[in-house]
């Protein structure tokens, strides 16, 4: 049940907030990343189970992001976040390789631990 | 005009005298079949009919230099005339002017129809042409001694003769007639281009003139070589003398048909012009009217409208002049007094100002209707813009706003969620930093609460719509960073869209004073009399504002026009800005 996870976010405070969160309910936070390029960079060097990225990033979109991580067979979940809401995004979501989208006031262990079941 | 008319009868007096004259010395003459000067009989003729065509030409076009020059090359054929007097000093300077004429005929030929030479080339060929016919003239009759049987059988001595030195004649009237061979051909290519590209109305003015001025030249040029080359027999060159004097005997007539036929035309042109007004449909009809009274295809009309300060087309679009290039040349139209329009056409009509002045009086009217619908088409052009921009900053201020909810108090609840969840999952194992966490939550919700306040007045201060306008400028004023001086606004309530507009007006330019014055101190004032609202901010900083570079004041200016209002931005230098509103308000 102990996933590791690589936050991606511009926000410090949010990433700080998310890995407090997630750490409280089990998870390995084991990097994070403020811009798209680096969260591919990292992605590839730490390889985690799992990588929690906000859809606006200063560069790539957290789309874009997925998209290039979910490219070959053994690749992380990305799990898309956003404080806006692209719920009704879904289509846009499965096109670019994502698990799924978790709004950011709802983030939580349990919530993520749901797009795994 | 009376003194003109004097001074022509004068000069026309003087012609017929010197016409007679010349008969009488020819008739006298006891060598008057050898000189080169043509027939006899034609030089009166000649004469005369360039004087009194020329002086016709004169009065009638007196700011016309062709009629001067008509005149001038009747009086000096008289002078060359003098070449048949018995006398040896009138004969000397019948010889040295003997040439003079055809310059003269040259000149007034290039110039034709303005009077005017407008290029260098023009310049340059005429000028070789009254070189050649001087200055080579003069080294010639030098050298000349005309009691050789040779050159003449029973001349009169040459009192100017330096020395007889027969090569040295020959040399200089040879080198004369070479110069001139190229002159001619010169003339002769520039006259046709002229004729190529002049327009059409200019074109059937042109056509006389230069066909029988080119004949003229190339008999004149055939003779120049004869007198080279020599002919094959002794008639060949009497024929040509004698065409070529009957050609320049026809050159007045054909001045004064083209100068008739410009006139005529004009005249067509007017009338034709005034019929087409009363049934040709608006807009494109207006100038498909013009170009066709004025021959030009390239015509284009751009109208005034006196409350945008600026030209537009017949649909009511701004448009630039066209540049003076030398291609294209613009002559205003005006009805009363007043500017209407700008007929834009071919540079090669202005030799015919008239025309496009007359053909301008006659449309005159009917271009002021014209120009009344199009300021009406040029208004709803502007409204149509304004509107676009209104949409624009509506769907602008829409994306700001999402902006500002999503990076400010979307972003501050999130936080607040997380730290909540985040409490709650600690208060069990860890209290202390469960109250931490609170704490900071609390402290968060106060700063989304307060940037949800300051996003919610700039939708709309509710102190404006519940309390009126003197309180929203009161509070404006206070959170300025430079003092602000507050006149005493109108007591009483004003129309919600007044109020709005005054308050935004104020609130936009003590913002550009907070960002761009560098001001040490503004003053606001809101006044209200004869039914409408002014509203005044004026600061003491560094002016140089200029409202067509942002979006505040063109949005504002927008506003106040649709409450048909006005904005006015006055900027100078170091001098501090004032904005100005006026809005209507019954």
């Amino acid at each position: 049940m102990s996933r590791t996870v690589l936050v991606v976010d511009d926000h410090a405070g949010f990433r700080a907030r998310a890995q407090l969160l997630l750490e409280a309910e089990g998870y390995e936070v084991v990097g994070e990343a403020a811009d798209g390029k680096t969260a591919l960079a990292e992605a590839a060097r730490l390889r985690p189970e799992v990588v929690l990225v906000d859809v606006q990033l200063p560069d790539l979109d957290g789309f874009d992001v997925a998209s290039r991580i979910t490219g070959d067979g053994d690749a992380p979940a990305v799990v898309l976040t956003s404080s806006r809401d692209w719920s009704d995004s879904a289509e846009l979501i499965v096109r670019s390789g994502a698990r799924g989208f978790v709004p950011k006031d709802q983030l939580s262990g349990a919530t993520l631990e749901e797009l795994f079941r | 005009m009376k003194s003109l008319r004097l001074a022509l009868i004068g000069i026309g007096i003087a012609g017929l005298a010197g016409g007679a004259i010349s008969l009488a010395i020819a008739a006298s003459s006891d060598h008057a079949e050898d000189v080169q000067i043509g027939a006899v009989v034609f030089t009166p003729l000649i004469g005369w009919s360039f004087i009194g065509t020329g002086l016709f030409a004169w009065w009638r076009r007196p700011e016309n230099r062709i009629g001067a020059l008509m005149t001038a090359v009747g009086f000096v054929w008289f002078l060359a005339s003098l070449i048949t007097s018995d006398v040896p000093g009138l004969f000397a300077i019948g010889g040295l002017f003997s040439a003079l004429p055809y310059a003269l005929l040259l000149h007034m030929l290039v110039a034709f129809p303005t009077g005017r030479l407008e290029t260098r080339w023009q310049r340059i060929l005429v000028g070789v042409g009254y070189f050649d016919t001087t200055v080579m003239q003069v080294l010639g009759v030098l050298f000349l001694d005309t009691t050789d049987p040779d050159v003449c059988t029973s001349c009169p001595g040459n009192p100017i003769l330096i020395s007889d030195q027969v090569v040295a004649s020959g040399i200089a009237y040879g080198l004369q007639a070479l110069i001139g061979i190229f002159g001619l051909s010169g003339i002769g290519i520039l006259l046709v281009r002229r004729w190529r590209s002049a327009s059409s109305a200019i074109r059937s003015a042109l056509t006389p003139v230069l066909l029988v001025g080119v004949l003229t030249a190339f008999l004149l040029g055939l003779s120049l070589i004869g007198d080279i080359a020599g002919f094959p027999d002794g008639t060949g060159e009497d024929v040509i003398d004698i065409l070529g004097a009957a050609a320049m005997a026809s050159v007045p007539f054909a001045f004064l048909i083209g100068l008739l036929h410009s006139r005529l035309s004009r005249a067509t042109a007017v009338s034709e012009l005034v019929a087409r007004l009363g049934e040709a449909d608006r807009r494109q009809g207006m100038r498909d009217a013009l170009a066709e009274a004025l021959g030009d295809p390239s015509l284009s009309l751009a109208y005034w409208v006196p409350e945008q300060g600026r030209y537009v087309d017949a649909a009511g679009h701004a448009v630039e002049l066209p540049a003076r290039d030398g291609s294209t040349a613009c002559t205003p139209v005006e009805h009363e007094g007043r500017p209407v329009a700008m007929i834009c056409h071919d540079a090669s009509l202005d030799t015919e100002p008239e025309l496009i002045g007359a053909v301008g009086a006659a449309a005159s009217l009917a271009l002021e209707n014209e120009r009344l619908n199009v300021e009406l088409r040029a208004r709803v052009e502007e409204l149509r813009a304004s509107r676009a921009r209104i949409v624009q900053a509506a769907d602008e201020e829409r994306r700001r706003l999402e902006r500002d909810l999503h990076d400010g108090a979307q972003q501050r609840l999130v936080s607040l969620a997380l730290n909540l969840r985040l409490a709650s999952s600690k208060l069990d194992k860890d209290p202390a930093a469960a109250k931490a966490l609170l704490e900071e939550t609390t402290a968060e919700l106060g700063e989304a609460t307060s940037e949800l306040r300051e996003l919610a007045r700039g939708l709309h201060p509710a102190v404006l719509s519940d309390r009126g306008l003197r309180p929203a400028l009161e509070a404006l004023a206070g959170r300025a960073p430079v003092p602000v001086e507050l006149g005493e606004p109108p007591a009483e309530r004003l129309p919600p869209a007044v109020e709005s507009a005054s308050y935004f007006v104020v609130a936009e330019a003590l913002t550009n004073v907070a960002r761009y014055a560098e001001a040490t101190h503004a003053e606001v004032s809101v006044t209200r009399a004869n039914g409408q609202v002014e509203v005044e901010v004026s600061d003491d900083g560094i002016g140089g504002a200029d409202p067509a570079a942002g979006s505040g004041l063109r949005g504002l200016a927008d506003r106040v026009a649709a409450l048909d209002g006005r904005l006015e931005v006055i900027s100078p230098e170091g001098e501090g800005t004032v904005v100005r509103a006026v809005i209507p308000c019954g």
